[in-house]
């Protein structure tokens, strides 16, 4: 391996071009300067990092780490450029990613599928709003916190009893505690604001130093699109970085065999029971922590938002994208920012009346036709079905990531 | 005179074995499809809701009540015949979230083209039977023809099944199909046809049910109106076994009842999270269900 492989080579060019054009556009102070400074030079060594064979070898943990830590920096540089709807697209977006890859995770690992993902979204975001609405000063990653340790608890009471059980009983539980959800905030509609929801207290002010680092004055939380997307990017940036790890992790490798042959695992030893709570717990968490952020973004709740509906959503957009697999997640959340704007795009190309049944229904027509052909014809969503093609065109077998009975197989190197 | 017709306590239980029945029934139908094919049908409640409308609504123009229940079932037979030829046969055999997705999926196109269609506003169904309760002394019973005919139609719906199960040559073959596919294709059962008829019976089934909530004057028929029968009636099925006929019917009656209690003295907002509670509960204290046989599993 030379010291200058093509891949640094093209990194390097990149970060240069990526220099020249920042420049050419003008920076507004010098203050803007060096942070964009530091964020090309993190980039830079990230990118290098990432494409250093034996650093991906010996150090997947830092590798893992500067993937994420380069994707968050570019896209914090570039919300600084897009206009306010973009990045609140970019941020729902990516709120919703994090929902993808827990239910992701939940399906490649255990082989199990949760269609209340939705309602856990709802639990997040009306606790946030709720802990928000009472302690209006504590620091909002300590509020994040609150109500993703909310969600992971009402998915453990729940998941306790149906992830002990093969079969359908996690989707059918979960299903029923989705259409439910709408009834249950209701019966506590003193905390939670009855049908109208809530909205977050203005007082709440970003910390100062995020807003220093890109030139911002002290915005209050209502007006800053900008702001809110970054807390978003870095809260998903983490978020990824934790699950990337854990797919690779022993525990990882573990619930992959339960799902591919669960009596080889419990021959193996591990309990089948504490894997598939854990998993969906986790999925819980992530689901909880999209729809807290989700609850930051709008400044506000409804319980509308929050109904069998989405929950539906969530699994096609993951399936579409890829179930089981980091890519597939992020693809899926990009699918969502988008897919309202695309179906609108429909109805005034198609010249359907927009405020008719037709056009009011399409969404669920599109996106519940793709779910039933990906599933029958895809399997692998688009990031398998990308990975696959690519494997083909480079003549090496694919590692067939989402179909079990394969046979058993033992968990590598555990 | 007996006081004890009319009072809170036994017009709870009337209300609640009528909303068991429905339940039972409900679960009746996705055990149905359970037994014979290992799918939970996740649009068992969405299949039923179309054929419906298309029995009730579309024809409503021409023909009375009674024709448009006959040709509402015929669409439901039809509609769960081809959806096992046409969807449900590329998925046995595959991981088991792929039929899952894949009803999930046809659940929301059924919702959706039929909101496209015939709009999510709810469609009333005047039945002829009158739903006001009947009167004794001058108070009123929580009875009335029209939950009468809901009772009677779910018995005898749920006789005749039985009777199809244990009684019949057919049956015979539908239950040998379903417990030992491989065996009963070298006896000369035709398993396919066996599972394409166990989806037919229970889109039925389903589709009777769907009649009889879309026909309470206080429903209507909408797109969404099975998703509540849905969570009740998979509650049942879990909670009384999702391998036992028998299990479903008796344990949609009991939560019927149960929540009928709930509803009427803590509120009505407060029912589903029993039925969870309920449904938790059982499944920590009876994995397999209150009614079913112990099962063991062929690795």
């Amino acid at each position: 391996m030379s010291s200058m492989s093509p891949r640094r080579v093209i990194v390097a060019g990149a970060a240069v071009v990526a220099g020249v054009i920042v420049s050419f556009l003008g920076l507004a102070s010098t203050r803007d300067a060096v942070a964009l400074s530091i964020a090309l030079a993190i980039v830079v060594a990230g990118g290098t990092m990432i494409t250093s064979a034996p650093l991906r070898a010996g150090h997947p943990v830092l590798v893992r780490a500067a993937t994420c830590a380069t994707a968050v920096v570019a896209a914090l540089v570039a919300t600084f450029y897009f206009s306010a709807t973009t990045d609140y697209n970019l941020a729902t977006g990516a709120a919703m990613s994090i929902v993808l890859v827990g239910l992701s995770f939940l399906t490649g690992a255990s082989g199990q599928i949760s269609l209340g993902n939705g309602a856990f979204m709802g639990v997040g975001a009306f606790v946030m709003a709720i802990w928000a609405n009472h302690h209006a000063t504590t620091p909002i990653v300590l509020t994040l916190a609150i109500a993703v340790a909310c969600g992971a608890l009402v998915g453990f009471l729940l998941g306790l009893p149906a992830t002990r059980l093969r079969g359908p009983y996690l989707a059918g539980m979960t299903l029923a505690f989705a259409v439910a959800f709408g009834a249950i905030l209701n019966s506590f509609n003193s905390w939670t604001g009855g049908d109208g929801g809530l909205q977050l207290p203005t007082e709440a002010t970003p910390p100062h130093w995020l807003v220093s680092l890109f030139g911002r004055s002290t915005p209050l939380l209502t007006t800053n699109t900008a702001w809110l997307t970054d807390i978003t990017l870095v809260v998903t940036g983490v978020a990824f970085f934790f699950m990337a790890n854990l797919f690779a992790s022993r525990t990882g490798r573990a619930m992959r065999l339960i799902r591919d042959n669960d009596v080889a695992a419990e021959l193996v030893g591990i309990s089948l029971p504490r894997a598939r709570v854990t998993a969906f717990v986790v999925s819980s968490a992530y689901a909880a922590l999209g729809g807290a952020l989700w609850t930051l973004i709008n400044n506000s709740v409804s319980p509308s938002t929050y109904s069998f509906a989405l929950s539906v959503t969530i699994l096609s957009v993951v399936v579409i994208g890829g179930i089981g697999t980091i890519p597939g997640a992020l693809i899926g959340g990009l699918i969502y920012a988008y897919s309202a704007s695309v179906i609108s795009w429909i109805v005034t190309q198609t010249g359907l009346n927009a405020q008719g049944n037709l056009a009011s229904q399409l969404n669920g027509i599109i996106f519940g036709g793709l779910l039933i052909v990906t599933m029958i014809f895809a399997p692998l969503g688009l990031a398998g079905s990308i990975r696959h093609f690519w494997h083909q065109r480079q003549r090496r077998p694919a590692p067939d990531l989402n179909s079990p009975s394969t046979g058993p197989t033992l968990a590598p190197g555990s | 005179m007996d006081p004890i017709l009319t009072s809170r306590i036994m017009s709870d239980v009337l209300g609640g074995v009528t909303n068991g029945i429905i339940y039972g029934l409900f679960a009746l139908s996705l055990v149905l499809v359970w037994r014979s094919t290992g799918v939970l049908n996740f649009a068992q409640g969405a299949m039923p809701m179309f054929s419906t409308y298309v029995g009730m609504v579309v024809f409503a123009h021409y023909f009375g009540y009674w024709p448009c229940v006959a040709l509402a079932i015929a669409a439901g037979f039809l509609l769960g015949g081809t959806t096992e030829r046409l969807l449900v046969r590329h998925l046995y055999g595959k991981p088991e979230i792929n039929p899952i997705v894949v009803m999930v999926g046809f659940l929301i196109v059924l919702e959706s083209v039929a909101a496209a269609i015939w709009s999510s506003g709810p469609h009333s169904l005047p039945s002829p039977f009158s739903p006001i309760d009947f009167q004794l002394g001058g108070k009123p019973i929580a009875m009335s023809r029209f939950t009468l005919y809901e009772i009677g139609t779910g018995v005898v719906v749920m006789t005749l099944v039985a009777v199809l199960f244990r009684l019949t040559n057919l049956g015979l073959q539908l239950r040998a199909s379903a417990l030992a596919p491989e065996v009963s294709r070298l006896l000369g059962v035709r398993v396919g046809r066996m599972l394409t008829l166990g989806w037919i019976l229970s889109t039925g089934v389903g589709t009777i049910t769907t009649i009889l909530v879309a026909s309470n004057f206080f429903t209507g028929l909408t797109p969404q109106v099975m998703d509540g029968i849905f969570a009740f009636g998979f509650i049942a099925a879990a909670v009384g076994g999702l391998e036992s006929p028998v299990g479903a019917i008796l344990a949609g009656v009991g939560i019927g009842v149960a929540l009928q209690f709930v509803g009427d003295y803590v509120n009505s907002n407060a029912i589903i999270l029993v039925a969870l509670g309920i449904l938790v509960v059982s499944l920590m204290v009876r994995p397999n269900g209150i009614f079913s046989p112990r099962s063991t599993r062929r690795v």
